[in-house]
């Protein structure tokens, strides 16, 4: 064993990259919400690409080390605490058996990531150690961590097994690091059936200031602040009767569907992948991690791009990435 | 909507579903043919193994492709999606090696009448149960006559999601015979595993407790989704139901029920199910005979 | 100076546990340390917000069914 849950916070998952390719069977990819700051942390302590960490949400956890580890801590504006002590984010630290992490209030963002050296040793299940608690897979017990939970680590360091060390003192580049605001844009496509929606309400949905609700979580992101009418029509065979209903279909991972007409939600990685609510556009992938760091009451502004630049957008994170993970080697 | 002249099909919309995903909707709306259309096509796609595909996922009226940009531009994709539906044309002659499955299922088990008397309120009738409102709907005298229908013929499995192993289910009959309900005004919070439920133009198996908003009917009392693997027809998945199946649903009284539900307690339980190909044609051409000939296969020795 | 019970979380503040119900507390009325004073509503689910110490509540500083985000003083105590 090398972490004790003293407290789990609000929601803490064991996160990794994702279960994909299983999409056509129903199965949500779950992972990390914010791959980027996942990431980071996982560069940090020197782990290969896609070794599991905590996803802390909101409030965090009080864990307990039972023997010396290399740790860091990415992610939301929640300051870390060893032993009662600030310690900074975006920094590999060692912490020594019996020191205790905690978490001050969250200022800004929503999650924050705990990686540490060697990754969090929980089964695989369909090729991911990720979370998905609506039927209990995957992960600590296919659950969010509780007091008293008992995580070992594994040996996904990279080169050199056991030599966190080294990369104990390393820091993310000040620039490099994301700025959470209370304000977040949001480019996406539209397409998939935005003809369902009437041209005043695509106008409406780009040119509202959107308000996160207290509802968004890693299922799907629920905004309010506008009203969104649907293209009257004679409901095709086998929608159903609700203008808002279309003959059932898949929905991709950042697609948007208007349920009620008055709520957007975005779906986010433990969504269900289809369904009878008309779509109208999706979260390019690239702005996903902000999106996973809006917390509830904060702003959210649609904006429509096209294809290139969603694919641009793409490019320039891969490529980021890869400059942190060169000055972290 | 503009069509095309020449096989009188819709035209297919493709779509971005942002930088990750293709989405191409075949029909608004839903019919067997167009459903024989998604399959064929997503099939060839998988047949093909086109390098940054990443899942094939065909829906009713509709498909969806996952990709990795990095290595499949959307728009390379979207030229030879296009050329494929070209080759598959009207899915004239399309034949589908598959199974068909025999499926027990109670119909008004007191398990799922409880759940659906708790929400009420969120229904489009309170004063009826789900069964009598869907039959008064659509024109039957009795829920009885409807219940028949609902097990009189089998069953195409269009699409497979929501949650993990949810199949919904497209009855093989002409468009004039399809049932046709709303889901409820509200969706419930709660349905209990395995219920049998119908919204829209489809039948489904609810694979794990939760949240839905489709009418329900019974309750079968095998799964659909073993995430343990315990039972043999999981052994190679953990979800029993795949695009193209073919399933009877057979209605069983409390007796039989409560013997399918012990056997798969003790995991001793398997599905009744023959190899069969599906021809596409005799489905469309005589629904009714080719009924017949289906189940025959599935009940005849 | 007055003490306070903060907010664990972002989300909705109730005073009560659901809409027939009095408020947990009322202004000048008296807690002790552990008593539940209200809820918030975050990611489909509620969560008690406890009085950590002993103490008259001399004002709310939020109302009942304000957005509240993590850190933020919710009343204050004497």
């Amino acid at each position: 064993m090398a972490i004790r849950v003293k407290s789990p916070g609000l929601l803490t998952t064991v996160q990794d990259t994702g279960r994909f390719g299983e999409y056509a069977i129903g199965m949500p990819p779950s992972g990390a919400m914010d791959v980027f700051s996942y990431q980071v942390g996982n560069y940090l302590v020197g782990n290969e690409d896609g070794s599991a960490g905590l996803e802390i949400t909101y409030f965090g956890p009080e864990l307990e080390f039972t023997e010396s580890a290399v740790i860091a801590v990415t992610g939301a504006e929640m300051p870390p605490k060893i032993n009662g002590e600030e310690a900074p984010t975006w920094e590999t630290l060692s912490v020594e058996e019996g020191d205790v992490l905690s978490f001050d209030y969250l200022r800004n963002g929503a999650r924050s990531y705990l990686a540490v050296a060697g990754g969090i040793d929980v089964p695989v299940f369909m090729h991911s150690r990720s979370t998905y608690t609506l039927i209990g897979l995957g992960g600590y017990e296919g659950r969010a961590l509780q007091a008293g939970d008992e995580l070992q680590l594994g040996d996904a360091r990279n080169g050199d097994a056991r030599n966190g060390d080294a990369q104990v003192g390393k820091k993310v580049d000040a620039d490099a690091i994301p700025r959470y605001t209370k304000e977040t844009e949001l480019r996406v496509i539209i397409g998939l059936a935005s003809y369902r929606l009437t041209q005043e309400s695509m106008k409406e949905f780009l040119n509202v200031e959107w308000t996160v609700t207290p509802d968004a979580d890693r299922v799907g992101y629920r905004y309010r602040g506008g009203e969104l009418g649907f293209v009257e029509r004679e409901q095709p065979a086998g929608a159903g009767s609700d203008p808002a209903n279309v003959v059932d279909f898949g929905y991709p991972i950042g697609s948007i569907q208007v349920p009620g007409g008055v709520e957007p939600i975005v779906l986010m990685n433990d969504a269900v992948t289809g369904g009878g609510y008309a779509t109208i556009g999706t979260v390019i992938s690239a702005d996903r991690d902000r999106l996973a760091q809006s917390k509830t009451n904060d702003k959210t502004r649609f904006r429509s791009i096209e294809l290139e630049e969603a694919l641009a957008a793409r490019g320039d994170r891969r490529k980021t990435l890869a400059e942190i993970k060169d000055s972290l080697a | 909507m503009s069509a095309d002249v020449e096989t009188g099909l819709p035209q297919a919309r493709y779509s971005y579903g942002g930088d990750e995903f293709v989405f191409v909707e075949l029909a608004e709306a839903m019919s067997l043919k167009v459903n024989f259309r998604a399959m064929a096509i997503t099939n060839r796609l998988k047949e093909e193994g086109v390098e940054g595909v990443m899942d094939v996922c065909p829906s009713n009226a509709s498909y969806m492709v996952r990709i990795d940009p990095d290595v499949l531009h959307p728009d390379t994709l979207i030229s030879r999606l296009k050329e494929i539906d070209e080759e598959v044309g009207d899915v004239k002659g399309f034949e589908l090696r598959t199974r068909v499955v025999d499926v027990p299922v109670m119909m008004e088990d007191p398990w799922t009448h409880e759940a659906l008397m708790r929400f009420r309120d969120r229904h489009q009738d309170p004063e009826a149960t789900d069964l009598e409102y869907s039959a008064r709907i659509n024109g039957y005298d009795s829920k009885d006559d409807f219940i028949a229908a609902l097990l009189g013929s089998p069953w195409l499995i269009t699409m497979i999601g929501f949650v993990p192993g949810l199949p919904w289910c497209y009855q093989l009959v002409p468009p004039e015979e399809q049932v046709e309900v709303p889901k409820y005004v509200r969706p419930r919070t709660f349905t209990p595993e395995r219920a049998f439920g119908f919204g829209g133009g489809f039948a489904v198996v609810y694979s794990v407790q939760g949240a839905g908003g489709y009418q329900l009917y019974g309750l079968a009392p095998a799964p659909v989704l073993d995430v343990k693997q315990r039972l043999k027809d999981f052994e190679d998945s953990i979800v029993f139901p795949k695009p193209g199946d073919v399933w009877n649903y057979r209605g069983v009284d409390r007796e039989e029920f409560d013997e399918i539900r012990a056997s798969v307690e003790d995991g001793s339980f398997e599905y009744r199910k023959k190899d069969f190909t599906f021809r596409a044609d005799r489905a469309l051409e005589d629904p009714h005979a080719y009924n017949e000939e289906i189940l025959g296969v599935l009940y005849g020795d | 100076m007055a003490k306070t019970v903060k907010a664990q979380m972002p989300g909705t503040f109730y005073r009560r546990p659901d809409p027939d119900s009095d408020f947990y507390v009322e202004e000048g009325g008296s807690v002790s340390a552990g008593d539940t004073v209200g809820l918030i509503e975050v990611m489909k689910s509620f969560h008690e917000v406890k009085a950590e110490e002993d103490g008259t509540v001399s004002k709310f500083l939020v109302e009942h069914e304000d957005a509240v985000d993590a850190g933020q003083d919710l009343l204050e105590l004497e």
